[in-house]
């Protein structure tokens, strides 16, 4: 059912976190979303989650703390089998930053909200204020903390998303596609964030992203296709192959597409670290 | 001009202890015809700028002309229904704005309401949904049904449906997959160039619109810090910098080749298959110049 998949398994070294066996999902019989999807995921792996609008890669990462209804096939998360009993304690493994910050907003102020999911973990008051300082300030947002997420601008507010979920420390983030409302500069120090994430090595990510740059500082890249896993290589895999990239709806980042482009001119480069060494090397 | 704004401010809550001013005396002209891009840091005031565009928000200070309507700070506003028409705005996530039971009547809604006939209304709706690439297929599901790329289309097309001669999006390509955007980008560029629609976007993805935008706003704190060309844009990026963004690749490639070869008169290439382009025809850059290159190339083969 799954079409064949590209380049060699990723699944990493260490203890699988997340593994999906068989798993397939649909609203409507006739028009299933995922079919027959088996992975794994091991912890600390920072994995890209890419496809086309549309694919599943939203339903895939709300079938594993059970935001959607199981369909067939079993998923197992931290060693715990998904079913009505472990649901609970799956989710609190799992923290998940959703695409549009509003949905998940429920504090009457940017503090209420970040501390909203610590109380909810029986925190003492001073690991609470501890946690709420470091992720606050980590973000750039302790100036916001008094404010109403209402009154935030986009960027603004997903910073506070991404904050009130890091506060928690949970062992899997999920980030769906989390930094699109993000500008450049801000979507470069979530990637600084996420860097620090995986230097740490508790945490396993994983983020849907069409952001070339996202993809390219993560580990592996699991595509979706058509229902199925399309490909499971590393960005590097990913952004050599064009037809892998015309059938995932991606772009390579810009320094890749430059040398391909040269390339095409007959003129052969090795993909640039930055301008100047570009310039460099084709003038010396 | 299509939008002329004079020296225009908007504060919130302008008359209260929590007077928080967004914008400071901007002036903007936007010719008919053109395409506009609008960039700021996060919390710049870009979104309150668009909402002074179709009278969503009226200016608290300063006067704002679109098409042919005056809305002047402290006056009573004319008839803003006609402008709400020749206005499209797309709100930052515009499948908000999404409402009804099938995706047809969310896009026959609007044309519906400023009098046009039901048989007007669905073809204007299947040519929009042809426009932003959705199967005519979509029309009949219920548009919470889709995924978010997809319901974001549909929403942009309920905009498309009306017919506006202004389109104003505020930042539409976020969560749209790469050659999505790409493909909304060369639409907008169609409607401007082809039909001669005024299009305005604001992005923090300078790098897609700076190919195909003729001007560009840049704000920084609520008030101007650029307004120009893209050739202006490209001689001195360094103004994005000061705004607290980042200067695009593409521009920073472009004129790192541009500084190389003194290139102050060329019209810069802001693809990446248009530099390499100039790149082949540069001394020594091209590939019949093998001699050059030869160090390199060993080390490919």
């Amino acid at each position: 059912m799954n079409e064949s998949y590209e380049g060699q398994e990723l699944e990493g070294e260490g203890q699988a976190i997340i593994s999906l066996d068989g798993v397939s999902f649909g609203y409507d019989p006739e028009h299933p979303i995922l079919q027959n999807i088996t992975l794994s995921i091991s912890q600390g792996q920072w994995v890209s989650l890419v496809g086309p609008n549309g694919c599943g890669k939203s339903t895939l990462v709300k079938l594993l703390n059970a935001l959607l209804p199981k369909g067939a096939g079993e998923i197992v998360v931290s060693g715990m089998q998904l079913s009505e009993e472990t649901i609970g304690s799956i989710r609190q493994c799992i923290g998940m930053v959703f695409q549009n910050p509003d949905n998940q907003f429920i504090g009457a102020t940017v503090e209420e909200d970040i501390l909203f999911g610590l109380e909810g973990l029986c925190l003492s008051y001073a690991e609470m204020a501890e946690r709420l300082h470091s992720y606050t300030t980590r973000l750039g947002i302790n100036h916001l903390l008094s404010k109403h997420p209402g009154e935030l601008s986009g960027g603004q507010k997903q910073r506070v998303a991404i904050a009130s979920i890091l506060a928690m420390e949970p062992g899997i983030v999920i980030f769906d596609e989390a930094s699109s409302m993000l500008d450049e500069g801000s979507r470069n120090e979530l990637l600084g964030i996420l860097q620090d994430m995986r230097a740490e090595g508790k945490y396993t990510i994983l983020m849907i992203t069409h952001d070339a740059d996202e993809i390219l500082a993560s580990d592996r890249v699991l595509a979706l296709h058509g229902g199925g896993l399309a490909a499971d290589v590393t960005p590097a895999e990913l952004f050599r192959n064009e037809e892998l990239l015309q059938k995932c709806h991606l772009c390579e980042p810009y320094p890749w597409r430059l040398a391909r482009e040269l390339q095409n001119q007959g003129i052969h480069v090795d993909v640039p670290a930055s301008e100047k060494e570009f310039i460099d090397t084709l003038w010396p | 001009m299509a939008i002329e704004l004079q020296q225009v401010s908007y504060s919130y809550a302008d008359r209260s202890l929590w007077k928080l001013t967004a914008l400071r005396d901007i002036n903007l002209s936007v010719p008919l015809g053109s395409m506009v891009g609008i960039a700021g840091a996060t919390g710049s005031g870009k979104s309150t700028l668009l909402q002074l565009f179709n009278g969503i928000l009226k200016p608290t200070e300063g006067t704002v002309k679109v098409l042919d309507v005056t809305i002047q700070a402290g006056e009573k506003s004319p008839k803003l229904m006609p402008l709400r028409r020749r206005v499209g705005l797309v709100f930052q996530f515009p499948e908000q704005q999404m409402f009804e039971e099938t995706v047809e009547k969310d896009l026959i809604f609007g044309p519906l309401n400023f009098g046009m006939s039901l048989e007007e209304a669905k073809a204007r709706a299947r040519q929009a949904m042809l426009d932003m690439g959705l199967d005519l297929a979509l029309l009949e599901r219920n548009p919470f049904k889709l995924s978010g790329g997809q319901m974001r289309k549909a929403a942009i097309a309920s905009v498309l449906a009306m017919d506006p001669e202004v389109i104003v999006l505020d930042e539409p390509t976020a969560t749209l997959d790469p050659i999505s955007r790409a493909e909304l980008i060369r639409l907008l560029e169609r409607l401007c160039r082809e039909q001669g629609r005024t299009i305005i976007v604001v992005t923090h993805r300078m790098d897609e619109l700076l190919p195909y935008a003729d001007n560009w706003l840049v704000l920084k704190e609520g008030s101007t810090a650029f307004q120009g060309s893209v050739k202006a844009l490209a001689d001195d990026p360094s103004i994005l910098e000061q705004c607290g963004l980042t200067v695009p690749q593409s521009l920073r490639y472009w004129r790192a080749v541009a500084d190389r070869f003194d290139l102050t008169d060329e019209a810069p290439r802001l693809t990446a298959e248009s530099l390499a382009e100039l790149i082949a025809s540069l001394p020594s850059g091209s590939g019949n110049s093998s001699e050059q290159h030869e160090g390199k190339r060993d080390d490919y083969e």
